[in-house]
């Protein structure tokens, strides 16, 4: 059984398509389709990465993400965040977050912009998981 | 106890009478003669002359005359000998208080003094009642005019334009900020124009009426008002205005002119700048969802790719209905823009709204049954083949189905039975009337006054914000109405009237 791989988003063909990158290199895929379902399956499966979206409706993926690092527990699953937002606009409100009030978070231990290449993101989960 | 100079010539007379008037009390100076007593007179200011009538030299007239001249408050009293008579009226006449006869007698004398000393003290009242009313007037007089100068000041130092009228309506007062606002000088102004020269012809008419009428009329609140300058230019000032009364009669009006023209800058600016942004939110949006839109043509790719090495019927048939639908969104996406951006009537053709009804229903079942959402449609028998813009119909039906499906989606509420009811009625024989209703997750006030006003998407990056908004062109272009009401966590109902005519052979 190869590591399991939590993928976060609300876009059907984005999971498709993640979940086909995943199989195609031996890990197995988690599914969550919104920020709420993604912390209880982190919780209850706790798997070896999460890939994570940052627009969807209702909870944003911004407060999963400092929800997730945030936890004692859960902080040190890597995660590799998945945006059509760009990583600059991402790290300022992460960083006015923080400046308000919020408690300190890392930055995320990647940050790809959609579209993605499979092959990018395939390499990127490789260097994340520690076999 | 008061001063007093005793002259006479007769030394004898001088010594006896100043012992007894020196024991009454009175401080006594004496002189021998008219020169020498009003030498004394000059020294010592006495405030009662006791002078002999006939003398040497200078007589008591004369002196009489010179003492009126230095001071013509001093009592002077005569002393007159036997048959004197014609002198002491004289002397009265020349302003005398008394005359006393010689030989003088104690009693006499005192009663005289004591007459002289009372007028005295009355017209020392007097002076004293005199000075403090004179005092009180100069103390009351510049308090008025402290106030009115700094009434003044207000005025002239106001930034509001000020113009007073008169009761006859002539302009009595002309502020430096109405000169700023409206560009006469004062003295262009001033008693030579009335309220019609100046307020715009309404607000003059109602206040030439109210001077005229006399009638008590309560102020105007602030209002805008358009008022014509010097140089015939209009401009825009906040006006508020109110006549004058003095014990409830009109005395004049007063208007004040606050200049907008500067405000309406800043908010023509303001608007310039929301609508610069609001452009920016919709190239940002319109990327954000193009970036989606890309993502799923490459992972689509992406898994056809994997299903044609691998053989997989299945993944190959996954990937390519990945590429098919984002190749749907793109041509959604044009279209939209298209629609917007393109100023255009709707093209009437014979249609039967209900079959639109119908096709847009069974386009959204895929998606609406996947998330467990049920489509349900009350569709009235009654509608038969009518003449409208079908087009338009089709695509505002699809955006609002495909609305409601999503606000059910986003609906994190559990248990719940997601409905999307679609329904079509007539209203009158002109009017078609199109329901859409979820039960999905509602919309707050504030957003659902922004629907309509900019580009706006609350579904992140999977909404472009155009949707709507070409809604809301095609309906208007349609000559149809849209009625929105809508509850946070409970759902929303969208109610598009529609009018349509007689379908044409």
């Amino acid at each position: 059984m190869g590591k399991r791989v939590l993928i976060v988003d609300d876009d059907p063909d984005i999971i498709t398509f993640v979940v086909t990158v995943l199989e195609e290199n031996g890990y197995t895929p988690l599914i969550a389709k919104n920020g709420e379902e993604g912390i209880a399956k982190t919780v209850e499966e706790s798997p070896d990465l999460i890939i994570l979206d940052l627009l969807m409706p209702k909870q944003s993926g911004i407060k999963i993400y400092r929800e997730l690092k945030g936890d004692e527990s859960l902080k040190k699953i890597p995660v590799i965040v998945l945006s059509g937002i760009a990583r600059r606009t991402f790290l300022r409100s992460h960083e006015a977050l923080t400046e308000f009030g919020g408690q300190p978070v890392p930055e995320p231990e990647a940050y790809i912009e959609k579209p993605v290449e499979p092959e990018k993101l395939a390499e990127t989960i490789k260097e994340l998981i520690i076999e | 106890m008061s001063k007093l100079l005793l002259i006479d010539d007769e030394k004898a007379i001088v010594r006896v009478l100043s012992v007894s008037l020196k024991s009454d009390g009175y401080d006594v100076v004496t002189a021998y003669g008219g020169e020498e007593g009003l030498d004394v007179f000059r020294r010592e200011s006495p405030d009662i002359v006791l002078t002999d009538i006939k003398m040497p030299g200078m007589d008591g007239i004369e002196v009489l005359k010179r003492i009126k001249d230095l001071d013509p408050d001093t009592e002077v009293i005569i002393i007159t000998g036997h048959g004197d008579m014609h002198l002491a009226i004289d002397a009265l006449q020349l302003g005398a208080s008394d005359f006393i006869n010689k030989p003088v007698a104690d009693e006499v004398l005192a009663i005289t003094l004591k007459r002289a000393e009372e007028r005295l003290l009355i017209r020392q009242k007097l002076r004293e009642y005199t000075e403090t009313l004179e005092n009180m007037v100069r103390i009351a007089t510049e308090e008025v005019r402290r106030k009115s100068e700094f009434q003044d000041k207000l005025i002239t130092s106001s930034n509001d334009g000020i113009v007073a009228t008169d009761k006859k309506g002539e302009v009595i007062i002309f502020n430096p900020g109405a000169e700023k606002i409206f560009g006469y000088f004062r003295r262009e102004v001033i008693r030579k124009m009335n309220i019609y020269d100046l307020y715009p012809p309404e607000l003059a008419g109602e206040f030439q009426q109210g001077l005229k009428q006399g009638k008590i009329v309560k102020g105007t609140d602030w209002k805008e008002v358009m008022i014509t300058a010097k140089d015939g230019k209009s401009l825009p000032t906040r006006f508020s205005g109110a006549l004058l009364y003095e014990k409830n009669m009109v005395v004049g009006s007063v208007g004040f002119f606050r200049d907008l023209r500067e405000i309406k800058h800043l908010q023509q600016e303001l608007i310039k700048a929301e609508r610069l942004a609001a452009i920016g939110q919709t190239v940002t949006g319109l990327a954000h969802y193009i970036k989606n839109i890309l993502s799923g043509l490459k992972g689509g790719s992406y898994v056809v790719n994997v299903g044609l090495d691998k053989n997989d019927i299945d993944k190959l048939k996954t990937g390519w209905a990945m590429v098919e639908r984002n190749v749907g969104r793109v041509s959604e996406l044009v279209l939209d823009l298209l629609t917007y951006s393109r100023e255009r009537g709707p093209e009437l053709r014979n249609c039967f709204p209900n079959e639109i009804a119908d096709d847009v229903c069974e386009l959204m079942e895929a998606r609406a049954s996947q998330n467990e959402i049920e489509i349900i449609k009350e569709l009235a028998p009654s509608i038969g083949e009518v003449n409208m813009g079908a087009d338009a119909v089709h695509r505002v039906l699809l955006n609002l189905v495909s609305n409601a499906v999503d606000a059910c989606i986003s609906d994190l509420s559990v248990d719940k039975e997601w409905q999307v009811r679609v329904n079509t009625a007539l209203e009158g024989d002109d009017m078609l009337k199109f329901e859409v209703i979820d039960n999905g997750c509602g919309m707050s006030e504030e957003i659902r006054k922004n629907l309509f006003t900019s580009f706006f998407s609350t579904k992140g990056g999977k909404g472009t914000g155009l949707g709507l908004l070409v809604t809301h062109k095609l309906v208007e272009e349609h000559g149809g109405t849209i009625d929105i009401t809508s509850q946070l966590g409970k759902g929303s109902a969208f109610i598009i009237r529609l009018p349509y005519s007689k379908a044409t052979h």
